[in-house]
Order: C-alpha cells, then sequence, then structure tokens
C-alpha cells in the first residue's frame, strides 16, 4: 500500500489551477489566461513543480531528522542524554539554523573571494539535487529516469572538486591540507563504492532503482547473495561521507575543522546540511540496493511503503552511527592503504561472483 | 612542495594544556619540531619565597592539577628533610593510599583525553564516569575534588570518615570491572591498534639519555621505576611489582599506564590489609626551618618528580626548586616526532600525557 | 622474545577483535542507558548532595570569633582581613561594642580550608556554597555579616596532632589548641608599652611589675597566661620593638 503522489497533485493541481484561481480570474474577467492556466501545458509544469517541492521538503526534513537520531543515539552509547532543547531535543536543529542565520559572514582577506564564495554552493546544490533522484515508495517518487543509479552516484562525485576548491581558496595552511585528503580520500573510495554497484546492476538487470526493488521483491534481498558487496559498498559509503572511522578531512583534533574551517555563519550551516543530506542520500542507497527498499513481508502490510523504507534508512544510518562511536579516526594513509589494496579487489570479486550466479541461472 | 613551519597551538583543541608546537612539514611528514612553552608561567618559584611552610601546600596542589596530591606529597616531604621531622605510621600509609588513588585518577584522565585526540569521543565519557568515583571518594575524605590540600608537613590533614574504606573497597571492585571494558574498547579494537602499533619507537638507551623518566621511560623496557628503586613512605613493605614493556613504540606506553591502573589497585588493596587501624596521623611542625637544604623525589604519575628546598632559620624558604618530569620529555620530543606523519602527531603526544601546569610553573 | 610478543598482542585481537568487540561493548551501553537512566545529572535542576566536609565559601560564626587574625595570617592568597564592625549582640538603650571580625575576598579564595583549620574557637568553618557567581567584584568580598553562616557541627575543621618528642610512646593525638607556642620576651629590647596587653584578644597577658628602674617608676613587663593564650601572634606583630617571639612546644 503506498501513496500515489503523482496522482494526487495532479488532481490537486488541476482542481487549484481550474476550480479556483480559474474562477476567481474568470469573475474577474481574464478569460484568456484562466483558459491558458487550463492547458496540459501549464498544469503538467506546475505538476512538476510541486511535486518536486513536496519531495524535496520531505527529503529535508528527514536528513534534519537524522541529525537529532545521530545526536541522541550517540548520548545514548555514551551514557548520556543528547539533546534536550524542546521536547526530547526535536528542536536542537531549528536553534541550530536559527543560530548560523544570525553569524555574521567574514570573508578572509587574502582569500580569493569568488571561488571562496562558490564552493559551498556547488556542494550544497549537488547534494540537495540528489534528493529528487531517491524513490520513497513506488508512488512517492520525483523522477523514474532510467539510470537514477549512475546519476545518483555521478553527483555523490561532484562533491571532491568543491572541498578541494573551499579547502584552496580559503588561504590557511590547515584547510589546504584537509581539502587534499578529502580529495585523495574521496577519489579513492569511488572506486569500491561503484564496482560494488556493478555486482547489484548484473543481477538486477537495470540501472533504475525500480526495477532493482522489483527484482528484489520477486526474489531475495540482495544483500543474502551480495554480501561482500554490501560490506564494501557500506564501507566505502561512510568514507565518502567522511565520517568516523574515516574523517580525518575534519580531523577535529588536529586541523581544528579541516576545510571548512575559514566558514562561518550560513555558509557552515549548509556545508553541515550536505553532510546529512548525503548521509540521508547514502543510507536510502544501501537500502534500495541491497536491504530491499521498501519491501516487506506479507503479513505486515498495513504499513505504508514509504514509511517502511524510512524506518529501514533510520535503521542503516543507527548502524552507521555505531560504528562512530566504537571506533577511532584512521590514518590518513591507512585509510587509502584500505582502499585500494583491501576493498578494491573485494569488489571485483564480489563481480565476479554476481556474474556466477548470473550465468548459472539461480537468480 | 616547499617544507613549511606550522604551528599548532597555542590555541588549539587537541594540545592538552597552553602550549605551541613548531613543526616542520613537508607534505604529511613532520621533518623537525620544536616545542614552545611558558603561556602558563605563573612564577610558582617565586611566589612561594614569601610564604611560610603551610601555605605553600595548596599552591602546590595546584602546581600539576591532574595529578595534584603527589605534588603536596614530594612538597611536605622535602620540608620534612629539612625539618628534620618523622611522620606517624599511620599517616605514612595513608599518604601512599591517596597517592595511588591520585595515580588512578590520573591515568583515568589521561585515557580519557586520548580518545578525542585519535576520534572517539566514546573512551572520553567512560575514563571521566569512572573518574568521578575516585573524586567523590577524596571528596568525602578531605572536601575537595581536585585540589586536596590533604597532605601536612608532619602527616595528613584527618583521618578518614568512618565507612571510607568500606565505599573504597566497593569503588575498586567496580573499577576492576570497568578496566576490562576500556581494554575491550582500545586494546581490543583493531584502529586503535592501528594507530598506536609501532609508532616512534624508542629504545632504552636513548631513553636514558635524554632524560625521561615514568611510564614513557618503562615502555622502552628500561626497570626504573622510584617506588623500588629508592623507595619513599612504605612501599618497600608492599606487595607489588613494576610494570614495563619492552619494545617501546606508542602501544607499548600506552600499556604500561594499563598496567600501573591495575598495578595500583593492587596496591591499595594491600595498604588497607597492613594499615594500622589506631594511631596519630599528624605531628606538630616547628615554625621556623634550620638553615639548611631538602630534597626529596617520588614517582609522579607522569615520571620524577623533585623539590629542593633551602631553608634559612626563618618561617619562610629562601627557595623552592621544582623539577617537573614533563619538562624534560617535552625538551626530547622532537626525537620522538621526527619522521612521522602530522596525524601521528595526537597519538605520540597523547601518550607522553601532557599537564602545562607543572611544565611552565 | 620480540617475535613472540608480537604474537601474542595478535593472539588478543583474535578473530573477533576485529571491530566487534568495540561494537559489542557499545551496543551493551546503549542499550542500557536506553533502558535506564544515563549517568547525567541535570544541573541546575537536580545537584549532588555534598558531604559535610565539603569546602566552598568560608563561613563565619560570630559570636564564637574572638577576632585574632589567625585566619588572616594563614590565608595562602592573602584575602582575609579584619574589619571592625558592630556587635550583633548588644544591650538595651547602649551603642553596640566595636569588635573586630574577618571580612573575606571569596573571590580571591582558593577553598583551601586553613581559616577554618586553624582557628582556635572554630569560629570559622567550611560551607557547602560554591555558587558564587555575582556581576561586580566588590559584592564578592564579604563582610562580616554576609559571610555569617549557621553550619553544622560537620562543617568544623578540627586538628589532632602530637608533638614530634611524643611520637614513639603512644600518645593518643590531642587538638591544636592544647598545644600552645607561647610568646616569650626578650627583656633588653621590652619598654613596658603594654601594647600587647592592649590587643590581645584573649586578655592572656598581664603586665607585672618586675622592678624600679633608676627614676624610680615601675617597670612592667609581660606575663602570658598558658591557659588562655592561642599563639595568634597578635602580640608578636604589635609590639614596637619586635621584642616578642614564639617559643614552640616540642
Amino acid at each position: 500500500m503506498y501513496l500515489d503522489i503523482w496522482q494526487l497533485l495532479t488532481g490537486l493541481v488541476h482542481w487549484l489551477m481550474v476550480n479556483i484561481i480559474g474562477a476567481i480570474l474568470g469573475w474577474i474577467g481574464f478569460h484568456g489566461v484562466e483558459h491558458w492556466l487550463g492547458t496540459p501545458g501549464v498544469l503538467n509544469f506546475v505538476t512538476i513543480i510541486v511535486v518536486g517541492l513536496v519531495v524535496f521538503i520531505v527529503g529535508m526534513l528527514v536528513s534534519i531528522t537524522l541529525i537529532w537520531q545521530e545526536r541522541k543515539e550517540l548520548g545514548r552509547l555514551m551514557d548520556r542524554r543528547g539533546t534536550q532543547v524542546g521536547p526530547i531535543g526535536l528542536f536542537q536543529n531549528f536553534a541550530d539554523a536559527l543560530k548560523v542565520l544570525v553569524k555574521e559572514h567574514i570573508v578572509p582577506e587574502a582569500a580569493d573571494s569568488m571561488v571562496y564564495n562558490v564552493a559551498p554552493v556547488i556542494i550544497i546544490g549537488v547534494s540537495l539535487m540528489m534528493m529528487v533522484t531517491i524513490p520513497y515508495s513506488p508512488g512517492f517518487y520525483m523522477s523514474n529516469s532510467q539510470l537514477s543509479v549512475l546519476l545518483t552516484l555521478a553527483l555523490f562525485g561532484v562533491v571532491p572538486f568543491a572541498v578541494l576548491l573551499g579547502g584552496w581558496a580559503s588561504n590557511n595552511k590547515y584547510t589546504l591540507i584537509g581539502g587534499m585528503r578529502a580529495a585523495a580520500q574521496i577519489i579513492a573510495y569511488e572506486v569500491p563504492l561503484l564496482l560494488s554497484v556493478v555486482g547489484v546492476v548484473i543481477l538486477a538487470g537495470s540501472l533504475n532503482f525500480f526495477d532493482i526493488v522489483a527484482w528484489q521483491q520477486s526474489h531475495v534481498w540482495l544483500v543474502l547473495p551480495m554480501i561482500i558487496g554490501a560490506i564494501v559498498f557500506t564501507i566505502s559509503m561512510i568514507a565518502e561521507l567522511e565520517r568516523v572511522p574515516f574523517d580525518l578531512p575534519e580531523a577535529e583534533a588536529e586541523l581544528v575543522e579541516g576545510w571548512g574551517t575559514e566558514y562561518g555563519g550560513m555558509r557552515f550551516g549548509l556545508i553541515m546540511m550536505s553532510e546529512y543530506a548525503r548521509g540521508f542520500i547514502g543510507s536510502s542507497m544501501i537500502t534500495l540496493l541491497f536491504l530491499g527498499g521498501w519491501d516487506m513481508p506479507a503479513f505486515l502490510n498495513f504499513i505504508p511503503d514509504g514509511i517502511w523504507f524510512l524506518a529501514k534508512v533510520f535503521i542503516v544510518f543507527g548502524i552507521i552511527i555505531w560504528i562512530r562511536g566504537a571506533l577511532p579516526r584512521v590514518r590518513t594513509d591507512q585509510i587509502l592503504n584500505l582502499g585500494w589494496r583491501r576493498l578494491l579487489p573485494l569488489a571485483v570479486v564480489n563481480i565476479a561472483i554476481a556474474i556466477a550466479f548470473k550465468t548459472l541461472g539461480w537468480f | 612542495m616547499a617544507e613549511m613551519w606550522i604551528n599548532m597551538g597555542p590555541q588549539h583543541p587537541m594540545t592538552h594544556g597552553l602550549w605551541n608546537m613548531r613543526i616542520k612539514v613537508d607534505g604529511e611528514t613532520i621533518t623537525d619540531a620544536e616545542p614552545v612553552i611558558g603561556y602558563l608561567h605563573r612564577g610558582w618559584e617565586k611566589m612561594t619565597e614569601d610564604r611560610r611552610y603551610p601555605q605553600i601546600i595548596p599552591m602546590s596542589d595546584r602546581l600539576c592539577y591532574g595529578s595534584s596530591f603527589t605534588w603536596s606529597h614530594v612538597y611536605c616531604m622535602a620540608v620534612e628533610d629539612l625539618m628534620g621531622i618523622e611522620v606517624p605510621e599511620k599517616a605514612k600509609y595513608i599518604r601512599a593510599m591517596s597517592d595511588e588513588l591520585q595515580r588512578i585518577g590520573n591515568h583515568l584522565m589521561w585515557l580519557a583525553a586520548i580518545g578525542p585526540d585519535l576520534g572517539n569521543l566514546t573512551i572520553f565519557l567512560y575514563a571521566l564516569r569512572e573518574r568521578e568515583m575516585f573524586l567523590d571518594l577524596f571528596q568525602s575524605l578531605c572536601g575537595a575534588r581536585m585540589t586536596y590540600n590533604y597532605c601536612r608537613i608532619g602527616g595528613v590533614r584527618n583521618d578518614a570518615p568512618p565507612n571510607w574504606d568500606r565505599d573504597l573497597v566497593r569503588t575498586l571492585d567496580y573499577f576492576e570491572k570497568r578496566m576490562n571494558e576500556y581494554e575491550e574498547l582500545v586494546d581490543r579494537n583493531k584502529v586503535f591498534r592501528m594507530r598506536m602499533e609501532d609508532l616512534a619507537p624508542l629504545s632504552g638507551k636513548d631513553a636514558v639519555n635524554l632524560g625521561i623518566t615514568g611510564p614513557t621511560l618503562r615502555g622502552s623496557g628500561v626497570k626504573y621505576d622510584i617506588r623500588q628503586n629508592d623507595p619513599y613512605e612504605i612501599y618497600d613493605e608492599l606487595d607489588w611489582h613494576m610494570c614495563t614493556a619492552d619494545e617501546g613504540d606508542t602501544y607499548a606506553r600506552y600499556r604500561v599506564r594499563m598496567d600501573e591502573m591495575r598495578m595500583s589497585v593492587q596496591i591499595v588493596r594491600d595498604i588497607l590489609k597492613k594499615m594500622p587501624k589506631t594511631g596519630p596521623i599528624r605531628v606538630k611542625p616547628p615554625r621556623n626551618a634550620p638553615v639548611g637544604t631538602g630534597m626529596a623525589r617520588m614517582e609522579d604519575p607522569r615520571g620524577e618528580s623533585l623539590m629542593y628546598v633551602i631553608g634559612d632559620g626563618t618561617d619562610k624558604p629562601y627557595r623552592l626548586s621544582v623539577r617537573s618530569p614533563l619538562f624534560v620529555i617535552l625538551s626530547a620530543s622532537p626525537v620522538l616526532l621526527r619522521g612521522n606523519k602530522i596525524a601521528d602527531l595526537p597519538s605520540i603526544l597523547g601518550m607522553i600525557d601532557v599537564c602545562m601546569g607543572e611544565t611552565d610553573r | 622474545m620480540a617475535e613472540s610478543k608480537k604474537t601474542n598482542r595478535q593472539k588478543e585481537l583474535g578473530l573477533t577483535g576485529f571491530i566487534f568487540r568495540p561494537m559489542w561493548l557499545t551496543l551493551k551501553q546503549t542499550l542500557k542507558s536506553s533502558r535506564h537512566r544515563p549517568n547525567t545529572v541535570q544541573y541546575p535542576w537536580e545537584k549532588l548532595v555534598l558531604p559535610d566536609v565539603y569546602r566552598g565559601r568560608p563561613g563565619l560564626r560570630f559570636e564564637k570569633c574572638i577576632g585574632c587574625g589567625i585566619c588572616m595570617r594563614m590565608c595562602p592568597t592573602r584575602c582575609i582581613d579584619l574589619l571592625e564592625v558592630d556587635d550583633i549582640k548588644h544591650e538595651e538603650g547602649k551603642p553596640p561594642a566595636k569588635v573586630k571580625r574577618p571580612r573575606v575576598n571569596v573571590g580571591r579564595c582558593m577553598m583551601c580550608g586553613y581559616c577554618a583549620e586553624y582557628c582556635p574557637t572554630d569560629a570559622m568553618i567550611v560551607t557547602p556554597e560554591y555558587e558564587l557567581a555575582s556581576y561586580t567584584r566588590e559584592e564578592m568580598i564579604y563582610d562580616p555579616y554576609k559571610l555569617q553562616f549557621a553550619g553544622v557541627p560537620g562543617n568544623e575543621v578540627h586538628i589532632l596532632e602530637v608533638l614530634p618528642s611524643e611520637l614513639k610512646k603512644d600518645v593518643p593525638p590531642r587538638p591544636h589548641v592544647k598545644n600552645v607556642d607561647l610568646p616569650v620576651v626578650e627583656d633588653k629590647k621590652c619598654i613596658g608599652c603594654s601594647r600587647c596587653a592592649k590587643d590581645c584578644p584573649v586578655e592572656a597577658v598581664k603586665m607585672v611589675e618586675v622592678g624600679v628602674n633608676e627614676k624610680g617608676r615601675p617597670i612592667k613587663r609581660p606575663v602570658f597566661d598558658k591557659e588562655k593564650c592561642v599563639s595568634c601572634e597578635t602580640c608578636v606583630e604589635v609590639c614596637p620593638k619586635s621584642a616578642l617571639t614564639l617559643q614552640e612546644v616540642q
């Protein structure tokens, strides 16, 4: 059971444009505009915008909830309460946003101001662009392109450039080191990430999220045959998200804040927001590719598909937070060592297993 | 990229305390280092020239606030050497017991500090939660949590309140269980091991030549502990042994401190068995010190601390000189840092357990 | 030896040591602190209970204080001085008497407890008050009226000591007020001004005539009463010729 948002919003937009606004305009006397508003082209256009807006807002709210989940879960893990602003801490994010909005925007004097201002824009723009490619249920989606997996992974990979630009443009030795480390790490972990997705694509036969989930609904969740691929994908995703244990670019103990040291005010807020937006996208990719998306056992059919999907995303992110609580930071050369020498061969082995399964005809 | 000098500090989240570590960096590798200290210098040795002997005891607590009882202990021992006073038997036992409890508290603070250095905040909160228990013990003993003002020239301030040793035994039992948890979190954690093993090896001969003492020295295989080589108070009557490790890398120094914590628990249990139940705990010291000198040294949780007093017949010392173990180790830190990466700096310096209060005085 | 140590270290990790043991530990902790309360004290709504011996700011019991000034002399930060104030108790109709009571600069106080420890009458006590923030520095200087604190008997700090000569003789420790260091007067320097007798807070000094000088006027010398003296050194400081020194009891 799922909520078909396209149907709902098409009907809503039609009713709004034709019956409400059209009626008002007709009563005023603009019949030409009223007629133009009812044409299918205009209706389609407005529907796309409204659906995009709704999906985007839901995605943002879920990302913010991920921030709340991290603070509370990390708190309980360390035997303390997490944040307590508002009832059980739910207002913390709004308090943070308000604080970040009222701060002064400082550009360092010798910094390259155009690149300095553009870098966070690129990061947050690309991160939020990915929100529209992720489907939550068979009815709640924005875009249904045939290459959605590839599109999402490509957008993931634009961010290291902007990180490097931001680190360099701040005219600070620390941020330069942080930016270089981040670029090296993310580029190193893109390769196992993509290779482990290849195994999934081989078995499911298409690059579309819907087809992959449909395959998992009819066969088995892909985490079982592709267990190595799932682990490699998860570890690479944690490295992509620059979280502990792989957060050397942002190592607080040595470089204060890494490449984002010189950013204050809303730019810093946007950088933090983009981290958690990418966290949401990453966890939902793990869910869609390996854990069956919105697939659930038949006796739980009364839960809507979208809610079940979001529950899985929260569980996956909870595991990522748990790893953060238990492990310290890994050193740069050890991170790169791990990426190139251990994860890459495992991903290739995974592809071989996928090919073997497909040719044997088991799946 | 050319080599450049980077300032880590004096305002920095990692360097515990207020000092500047200048490192010469070539890419990610450190080629040279130069510690710059003196930001916390308060003129302690000068201030003591104008205060009477009992008034210096709370000041010596604040030399290193992480291990405050050991500093007031070494001061009292130095002045007792100058004045020629003998301390009652029970006071010696109480002093040794407070020493060991202070050692546990200090090593827990060290353990809490290496967590955020290496990126893991969990061990920080766990270690501080256990340290709270020991601070509560001290609070019911002498009234303060960090700067105790408990040692006196001629004994200790007061006897333990009723039921204190029952609380102590309960705390020690609970703490030993928790120690197993820390070892699980740190020792059996592959990432911690990767960060600490085979890092900055220091041979025993180098360590002795550089003047390093304490757990840093014992981590390189040298068997030197003042409690055993030059016993003070009642350490020669207790049943314990020195903790050393052979490899000399960062993991060995970490291991020595964890073993020392367990050994301290064993020493405290032994003291509780052997301590006399009744007896005086305080001797009245003379107001004026004779003309002469007094010296005392002991095993601070960080190394060998030493105090040297010159008395001139009045009730104020003429000169008081302090040897801080960390001052020497910090000056030897460039030897440890050369050739490693910037990312190794927190783990190497974290194992040395920096406290700027005693380095700068 | 080094090789076996190496495999010893690897053996400690074992198969599950990779990351599973710390993750298992943190999972147990998460579940434990979700079911029970975590280890947080929600200050300022919850506060910890402090024992009686807790050394917060110093407190004064006005009636017991004799104005001797030992607290002023023992303070390591020199934040106490004596102030002449009106006595609290006074008879009807007459103006209140002027007495000397301590005034403490709590902003400089290091809460060491020496004032309470060395006070001969246990008028200065340690209090459990530690929330002392204020907006101006002048508010942090507590005059004797503001310094008052009723306290419980556990707030008093006592010294129980033995003398070095009786250390081995199994003598029970006694309070420090019983080991009195009496002042001795150097006869050549004393001029008989009786300032020591006037300023002694416990009236332990009596001027006694010991003879007649060449002009026929009596020569007075002070005599110290061992039962009343508290070794406060007021007479030593006040003497204009520095004729008094404390002789220590052995």
